[in-house]
């Protein structure tokens, strides 16, 4: 932290006032934590959900332990197709980086797991609810790994 | 259980010559002189505040409670995100039902103003989505709340002008309140040529970040009658209900058929009624402080609260029914658009206008004639936590 100005003045009310600018810097190491085979299923070109060995409930996003059953989940792959329910067009960045604006973002069901997620879908113009899309994967190095992944049209559903 | 004092700071954009416990204090202070009382004969301080990032202060709710003039009493802090100031009132009704203290001061406060520049605010905001799977795809909460509307729209033929038209009714009934941050006279156009945030939302679509601080004095009846001397004064207005409730905090994982709804809030909502009594919320509320963290929520809680029904909330908004004059006189503070939102403070200073509105003290066109009930509704995220909580005049 540090200081690096100092700024004095009165209000239109005439109270006067002074203020500190202060910068601050925070790093961290931010640990996955559990999301650690998700996030190396990104490398690989793969979406991965958790299922329950005992009700077979599923997660995405993963959980490592299933909600009822207290017991520890296992790992699947999902087919990385899935169903828009809202889309929307976003015109300011997200924190990260990584993403032109203006872009589509939409919440998107994903097939064969009990869950979804709300990424960007490529394309142009905001697509309707049940719009089919599927998961592309980008070799690039994103801004953030979770940006390995956007979502394309696959089929438009009346 | 009684609500024996009420103070709040106006909300502005910046106050350059109060820090956040400045600001705290003067709410506080003025809750202890509306009430007649000092601060050495309360029980209890509940501090709510949202964000150490914004206020640069961790554990900041035992400082407050010190500058406050409450030390060596117990306190609480206090965090549910938007709703956190109603939370905190909450947590002081519950502290005063189970014995545990007879009055309790809430007092909660933020600098999410322009103390911090527009970048830095953004980034902290983005970390109040969910940081592992939300926070790097979108950056503000405009996103998730323009992708509930959007579904409201196709599902119940909501349009772009019947929210839009909140957005200029509670910026026009702020220009009348004395603590509002931002009044503005302007249009349903002027709000849909303002710049876009994510679709269909607008800049005038969306509330305020604000400086503020509030403050509630809450106590039994005992207590008031011995330490609260402006306590005969006038008609007592009474905590009746408090309810609250929580959703997936991730819309994705939340069901296809209440997407573009409120779950949280429906479950708050109905606990609160039914601990006040309230059978028919849309006939038997006067006044309403609803979430108006962006135009279009405030048009789903119209649903979700009860007072009209699912998907009626579009024509609602655009017939004026829930304006000052209305079926019910929704945010006649001018809401988080118009009064703004110090988010600590926000749940708090709903019900000091609630309150102020039982009691006959609001004047001018916000006035609400004869008001005998009322309540404040906040949520965190969009729609994660939810805390309702009613109030009414008693005798």
């Amino acid at each position: 932290m540090r200081v690096t100005g100092v700024e004095r003045g009165t209000t239109p009310s005439g109270d006067e006032f002074s203020l500190l600018e202060i910068e601050m810097a925070q790093r961290y190491r931010h640990a996955v934590g559990s999301a650690d085979p998700f996030y190396r299923g990104l490398e690989d070109g793969v979406l991965r959900a958790t299922e329950c060995p005992e009700c077979g409930s599923t997660w995405f996003p993963p959980r490592r332990f299933c909600d009822a059953h207290l017991s520890e989940t296992r790992w699947y792959d999902l087919p990385g197709t899935g169903r828009i329910v809202a889309a929307t067009r976003v015109h300011s960045p997200p924190p990260f980086g990584g993403i032109e604006v203006p872009y589509i973002l939409a919440s998107i069901r994903l097939d064969g797991v009990d869950g979804g997620i709300t990424h960007r879908v490529a394309c142009d113009e905001i697509p309707e609810r049940g719009t089919v899309v599927a998961v592309r994967f980008s070799n690039r190095q994103p801004a953030h790994p979770l940006l390995r992944i956007a979502f394309a049209v696959e089929e438009v559903t009346a | 259980m009684l609500v024996v004092g009420v103070g709040m700071t106006p909300f502005v954009g910046f106050r350059a010559d109060a820090s956040v416990r400045d600001m705290v204090v003067e709410a506080a202070r003025a809750a202890l002189l509306d009430a007649g009382t000092r601060a050495g004969s309360v029980d209890m301080g509940v501090a709510a505040y949202e964000s150490d990032h914004f206020n640069r202060q961790m554990s900041l709710g035992h400082i407050l409670q010190d500058s406050v003039g409450l030390v060596g009493k117990p306190t609480l802090r206090v965090e549910g995100g938007g709703a956190t100031g109603a939370l905190a009132i909450r947590t002081a009704v519950m502290a005063i039902a189970s014995g545990s203290a007879r009055s309790v001061l809430v007092f909660g406060g933020e600098t999410n103003g322009k103390s911090v520049d527009r970048a830095t605010a953004t980034e902290i905001l983005a970390m109040s989505a969910d940081f592992e799977w939300e926070t790097p795809v979108f950056g503000t909460f405009a996103a998730p709340y323009a992708l509930m509307i959007t579904e409201h729209m196709r599902r119940y033929g909501t349009t772009a002008e019947q929210f839009a038209e909140i957005a200029v009714k509670n910026r026009r009934i702020a220009l009348d309140n004395p603590d509002g941050h931002k009044g503005m006279s302007i249009t349903v156009e002027d709000v849909r040529a303002s710049a876009p945030l994510s679709d269909p939302y607008r800049l005038f679509d969306a509330s305020l970040l604000s400086d503020g601080a509030a403050a509630v004095l809450l106590s039994t009846r005992e207590w008031a009658e011995r330490y609260s001397s402006t306590f005969r004064e006038r008609p007592p207005v009474a905590v009746l209900g408090s309810g609250s409730s929580t959703d997936h905090p991730r819309l994705s994982d939340r069901s296809d058929e209440l997407f573009p709804h409120f779950a949280a809030k429906r479950r708050a909502a109905r606990d609160a009624y039914r601990m006040a009594g309230i059978d028919d919320p849309a006939h038997e509320i006067d006044v309403a402080e609803v979430y108006d963290s962006f135009s279009g929520a405030e048009l789903q809680a119209y649903e979700d609260l009860g007072l009209c029904q699912v998907g009626e909330g579009g024509p609602a908004a655009a017939e004026g029914r829930f304006d000052l004059g209305g079926q019910v006189w929704v945010n006649t503070s001018g809401g988080l658009l118009g009064r703004g939102s110090a988010v600590g403070a926000t749940g708090i200073a709903q019900a000091v206008e609630v309150t102020r509105q039982l009691r006959g003290e609001v004047s001018g066109a916000r006035a609400v004639p004869d008001a005998k009930l009322g309540i404040t509704d906040t949520h965190a995220g969009v729609g994660s936590l939810a805390v309702v909580n009613v109030f009414g005049r008693t005798p």
